[in-house]
């Protein structure tokens, strides 16, 4: 079977500290620039700036209904691996294709418009993953129904709850039926019934055809529901397999770690 | 768990057609690559999120025409108010030449133009600043935001033109076939104000300052174009460099149209290109600097 994602040694690097390389104003930027060709000639370019890569050299496969789970410590580049997926951010290096519709939950934040009402977001956010009305009218009702906002459809979305949110944004993404799902900490937020439900909507979205790679430290959730999983370390794709092994492997090093830290 | 969920998907696809039964197209939906030094404009993605940009203008205009009256008041009453001042001080107690033509109907028509493009680039410069909630968190053409800006500002425009159709019954102004141009005038400021509006919304992403220096440079450019006065008052050697400003054209533009006199027509073709120009320049900024938006907004 063909990979419905394929990533090829992606990379991001960050710029860190001063920001020197992006003024925050246009008059310094304009002063800057008068300056810039005393500072090539000394040396002073870009590449000398503190960097970070927050992701390096990261290849592999997603086949179509796979579900993987990414797993690995706070900063450890999830939440940037699966931002360039969603096409929030570009890779510095490296190269991703996706073979299908590409339906993403970043965080809580969701992407909702805040003066749309729930109705309304769940309009724009099928418009932004590329479908036409009469789909998402076909959706609608079952998307109001998973999110328990049938009260709240004419609210506008600032007036929600972070639960509300949280649930709309999940019913959205996973009832649109994208064929790439990317959630990004999204079961971590969840009481526990929603997370219950959601593990379910996952499972049957991956059924249905819909791959899944999803970032949590809910490491339950990831050995109940991937295939396989990640394990991100200092940006890179430490390892790769069974949720099982990598999970322990995981679980192992943080051990290591705290120890060392003592 | 994750073993016995394998063994069900596998027996799934042994009695029935697969149950992933999508189709992996030969040909990627999404190519991610590092961002290039010249980013090219994908028309079909545009053409493909065509509702995301209606739903972003509908969504201004909801707000802004919430309370009907008061909404569509305050759209009318801007190019009015000012066109009363000029109205008295320089057409009444000045007498600033208007090509003969009574000067308030003179003064609101290339008023209710200016108007568009002063709120217009304003608006627009702040649209990824003020969406920075979406654009962090989904992915479209990021195009879409300043351009359905400009798109709510032109929707204000066709209402404020209801007092134009007032003035043009009340001076009994007697149109001819130059009329028919008006609406080519109308996209010629609509493209240059996108063009400046993409500029602007990218700038300001990065340079804060720019919200700053917007409004007096707007408040400069208003008065070394033919708005409150005719284009006639400058002398002719000098009309060459007068029409670099291609807002110029498009105001005399305009205004011979309504009022049927003949077009000048090395200034509005100067305006036509340097308007073109700008809109492919400004484009060219906002996809390279698109890539950084997410990052920095």
């Amino acid at each position: 079977m063909r990979p419905i994602i394929k990533a090829e040694r992606l990379g991001k690097k960050y710029y860190l500290g001063p920001r020197e390389t992006a003024p925050p104003t246009l008059r310094e930027a304009l002063k800057n620039s008068l300056h810039s060709k005393v500072k090539t000639i000394s040396g002073g370019n870009r590449s000398r700036h503190p960097s970070v890569w927050a992701l390096q050299d990261v290849s592999f496969e997603i086949q179509p209904g796979e579900v993987v789970g990414v797993i690995g410590r706070n900063g450890a580049g999830k939440s940037t691996l699966l931002r360039i997926l969603a096409r929030i951010t570009k890779p510095t290096v490296g190269k991703a294709d996706l073979y299908g519709r590409t339906g993403s939950l970043l965080g809580v934040g969701t992407g909702f418009h805040p003066d749309l009402t729930g109705r309304e977001n769940i309009y724009l956010n099928g418009a932004i993953l590329g479908m036409n009305r009469s789909e998402i009218t076909r959706k609608f009702d079952e998307i109001v129904a998973f999110a328990q906002v049938e009260n709240f459809l004419d609210t506008p979305a600032k007036r929600y709850s972070s639960g509300m949110y949280l649930r709309l944004g999940f019913a959205i993404a996973a009832h649109l039926e994208p064929d790439i799902l990317l959630l990004d900490e999204v079961l971590t937020i969840a009481d526990a019934s929603f997370q219950k439900k959601c593990l379910g909507k996952i499972k049957q979205a991956s059924r249905e055809g819909t791959s899944v790679l999803f970032v949590s430290h809910n490491l339950g959730a990831v050995q109940d529901l991937s295939d396989r999983a990640f394990y991100v370390h200092s940006g890179r794709l430490h390892a790769e397999g069974k949720p099982d092994t990598l999970i322990g492997n995981y679980l192992k090093d943080v051990a290591v770690q705290a120890s060392a830290s003592d | 768990m994750s073993t016995s969920l394998n063994d069900a998907k596998a027996l799934i696809s042994d009695v029935s057609p697969p149950a992933w039964y999508r189709q992996v197209p030969a040909e990627p939906v999404t190519r991610i690559r590092p961002s290039k030094s010249w980013e090219h404009l994908d028309f079909a993605e545009l053409w493909a999120q065509r509702e995301v940009f209606y739903f972003l203008m509908w969504r201004d205009l909801k707000v802004r025409y919430k309370q009907t009256i008061i909404g569509a008041a305050w759209v009318i009453l801007q190019p009015m108010l000012i066109t009363l001042v000029f109205a008295v001080f320089l057409g009444g107690l000045m007498r600033v030449p208007s090509d003969g033509v009574p000067y308030p109907i003179f003064a609101y028509t290339a008023l209710l133009l200016w108007t568009f493009v002063s709120n217009a680039v304003l608006s627009s410069s702040y649209s990824l600043v003020t969406n920075a909630h979406l654009i962090t968190r989904v992915y479209f053409s990021r195009l879409l935001i300043p351009a359905a800006t400009v798109g709510v500002r032109l929707v204000d425009l066709v209402v404020a033109s209801l007092v134009l159709v007032a003035l043009i019954v009340y001076y009994d102004v007697h149109l001819g076939w130059r009329i028919l141009l008006f609406p080519f005038f109308v996209i010629e400021i609509a493209a240059l104000t996108l063009a400046l509006g993409l500029l602007g919304a990218s700038l300001n992403v990065r340079y804060r300052d720019v919200g700053t220096v917007l409004p007096i440079l707007l408040q400069v450019w208003m008065f070394v174009s033919p708005i409150v006065y005719a284009s006639t008052i400058v002398p002719p050697r000098l009309r060459f460099v007068y029409a670099i400003n291609p807002l110029a054209g498009i105001i005399e533009g305009a205004r011979s149209s309504l009022f049927n006199l003949p077009f000048r027509w090395p200034s509005i073709i100067t305006s036509v290109v340097i308007t073109l120009s700008m809109l492919i320049f400004s484009i060219h900024v906002f996809l390279r600097m698109e890539n950084g938006f997410a990052d920095e907004v």
